[in-house]
């Protein structure tokens, strides 16, 4: 049993008198793809929020990569999302007027220092390597998505979060991109959580939890091959 | 009262001084702590010792010289150290090895207190000097410097630990701060006469290279090229140049900092991880940066200080005289005046077109003089007295009130007179070929002659 990169014990995120997130234990073992399925507002992203450092519990208890993120000031929060974690967005996040390389670099920036020949090779391992210097709205959808993960893997992150990340592709760009993580998972060895509607793309994972009303209610271990 | 918060400025840059010495030689805060407060202890004792033994300018010549040194030991380090940024290696380097042991700290600490404390004795004169006073002082200074200390640790625990300083950076910083503490005491101010020496050296450069080519300039040059010449020996070239000379070891030693090479990280074979060690080796060097570039803030601080001093000079406004049919200007030594009473006492001798400043004044020898209120060198701008000297307004050069009276340099020029009874007599005659033989030529030929 790998050791656990995520330890959840009553987590609970509450805005106002809405319970987003109800009493939640969860582990999540290092190196697993994690699936979280549910209906909308179901707490799906509110848990991505939470494990991803972008927002802060109410209550319970939360490790992540060992680090105690409640404990941890808005400065220590921010070196936590620098360093640890990288997130693909269903609507890409691209800055509209930097190209695909310049994209990629302004992770390196945030995170350290900017190199372009790493942000370029990363780009290369994506498929992108055609399209380096094209903005993003020079690229279809399946490319922006793949941007994406090249900005979001190029600072070698321990836990990958996607939120829909194929929400808007076809189905042909959904299994590229679902193949390229699979492909980047095995050589980095970095945890995934997919938040998904689709069954389809939940099955890549090691794992699906089901979150309805912001309690877990159903765990399915799958292994579909891709 | 009015002495303590003259103190302020010198006791806050000593405090500057011991927490830059804690940063940089960070691995040896207890030797920086005690030598530092030792050193600084002494330095006023030993200089307020000094300053009774040997009233004048004997002492604070002394004070100045340790204040030049280690301006020059600076310039020599700021050197060294661009030299060694080309990635050279050279025994120099060994001396930034030294002051990293405990024996160099200490050595480092203790004689940066020593000039500290000394330049903060030099605000002491005057309040004498007995054993019972010696051990007062050396009691106070003890307390003052224990709680100032502490006081910089704290500071320095409040910093960041990626906030280094570099040994050459720490230089800058310490002789910056004594510099600015030194400069707002007229005596141990070097930026004025750093300036002046500029000054008269572009102007004997001048000369020379005249010399050189055979043309004796002052008979053949004629005087609109003078003026054009003439600014070679105006006062902002020496600023300007002073400044040049003032800042140029901050701004090396900078450059050094900034043109340091980065760590190699080529072996490192993840980029993120890479990339996270040059960016901290960067932040570090940038943190490296900042002492350097507030010294030069420090130094432009001295400067100012030393341009715009805020001391008070006594310059009365010069009383008119008339000579009498025999064409001697008496002065009563007693009367609505007195001549002995150490102060400059200013007049103003009017004949048809011509008129003439000059000044009576006793020095602490006791002995009258009469002289110009102008010199043979610069344009005459006139003389003020300050704490022990006079100070020429045109080029800054202090002259102990000692050597008032004689020949040569800035000095006033002196004037022959005699004492008759309770009278001091000159002659009007006299008065007015001196000025024009010497002050009026030069200040129309060539902007005072600097």
């Amino acid at each position: 049993m790998a050791t656990a990169i995520i330890e959840t014990h009553g987590l609970t995120r509450n805005y106002g008198d809405i319970c987003a997130l109800k009493p939640l234990d969860l582990q999540v073992p290092e190196g697993e793809w994690l699936s979280v399925m549910g209906h909308s507002g179901s707490g799906k992203s509110t848990l991505m929020n939470l494990v991803g450092g972008l927002d802060r519990p109410s209550n319970g208890a939360l490790r992540v990569g060992g680090e105690d993120l409640l404990m941890l000031s808005e400065d220590g929060l921010a070196r936590f999302r620098r360093e640890f974690v990288g997130i693909i967005f269903q609507q890409h996040h691209l800055v509209p007027y930097l190209t695909a390389v310049e994209n990629v670099m302004l992770a390196q920036y945030f995170h350290s220092v900017p190199d372009e020949a790493e942000a370029r090779s990363a780009l290369e391992r994506v498929g992108l390597g055609h399209r380096l210097r094209n903005r993003p709205g020079e690229l279809s959808g399946g490319e922006q998505q793949r941007v994406c993960i090249a900005r979001a893997i190029i600072n070698s992150p321990k836990l990958l979060l996607g939120d829909e990340p194929t929400g808007n592709l076809d189905h042909k760009s959904t299994v590229m991109v679902m193949e390229l993580l699979k492909e980047l998972r095995a050589e980095e060895r970095f945890t995934i959580i997919m938040v998904t509607h689709n069954q389809e793309v939940a099955a890549w994972g090691d794992r699906t939890i089901y979150l309805d009303d912001g309690v877990l209610v159903r765990e399915e271990r799958l292994k579909v091959e891709g | 009262m009015a002495i303590f918060f003259k103190l302020i400025p010198h006791v806050l840059s000593w405090v500057g001084i011991v927490l830059v010495l804690l940063r940089g030689l960070s691995g040896h805060r207890s030797v920086v702590t005690a030598a530092s407060m030792a050193g600084f202890v002494i330095g006023v004792v030993g200089a307020f010792i000094l300053l009774g033994s040997f009233p004048g300018s004997f002492s604070f010549g002394i004070i100045k010289s340790a204040l030049g040194v280690s301006f020059l030991l600076l310039w020599g380090v700021s050197v060294a150290t661009i030299y060694l940024s080309t990635g050279r290696r050279a025994a120099i380097s060994g001396g930034g090895r030294f002051v990293n042991t405990k024996l160099g700290a200490g050595v480092v600490s203790g004689l940066a207190g020593i000039v500290a404390g000394a330049v903060c004795a030099c605000r002491l004169t005057g309040t004498g000097g007995n054993a019972l006073a010696v051990v007062l002082l050396a009691l106070a200074a003890g307390a003052l410097a224990y709680a100032l200390v502490f006081a910089a640790r704290a500071v320095d625990r409040l910093l960041p630990a990626s906030f280094t300083v570099s040994m050459s950076g720490m230089l800058a910083a310490v002789v910056a701060l004594l510099l600015f503490s030194s400069s707002s005491i007229l005596r141990l101010d070097l930026f004025s006469p750093l300036s002046m020496k500029v000054m008269k050296g572009v102007h004997d450069f001048v000369h020379q290279f005249m010399e050189s080519i055979l043309i004796p300039d002052h008979l053949f040059v004629r005087p609109v090229v003078w003026k054009y010449i003439g600014f070679l020996f105006g006062k902002e070239v020496g600023f300007w140049g002073g400044m040049v000379i003032w800042f140029t070891p901050a701004v090396l030693i900078a450059m050094a900092i900034h043109f340091e090479r980065l760590p190699s990280v080529a072996h490192i074979r993840q980029g993120a991880q890479r990339r996270r060690l040059l960016a901290a080796a960067i932040r570090v060097q940038r943190f490296r940066l900042v002492i350097p570039v507030l010294s030069l803030v420090i130094f432009s601080a001295a400067a100012y200080q030393s341009s715009f001093p805020s001391v008070e000079y006594w310059d009365p406004k010069p009383l008119p005289v008339s000579a009498s049919q025999a064409g001697e200007i008496v002065i009563p030594k007693k009367g609505d005046v007195n001549l002995e009473d150490g102060k400059l006492h200013k007049y103003l001798f009017k004949q048809g077109d011509s008129e003439v400043r000059f000044f009576v004044l006793m020095t602490p020898a006791g002995k009258l003089t009469v002289d110009l209120d102008a010199c043979a060198i610069c344009k005459p701008d006139g003389y003020g007295q300050a704490e022990g000297s006079v100070i020429c307004y045109y080029c800054k050069t202090l002259i102990p009130l000692e050597t008032v009276g004689r020949v040569g340099g800035c000095n006033p020029v002196p004037v022959p007179f005699t004492e008759k009874a309770d009278t001091v007599v000159v002659d009007g005659m006299t008065l007015l070929n001196s000025w024009s033989a010497t002050v009026k030529a030069t200040a129309r030929v060539k902007e005072g002659g600097k």
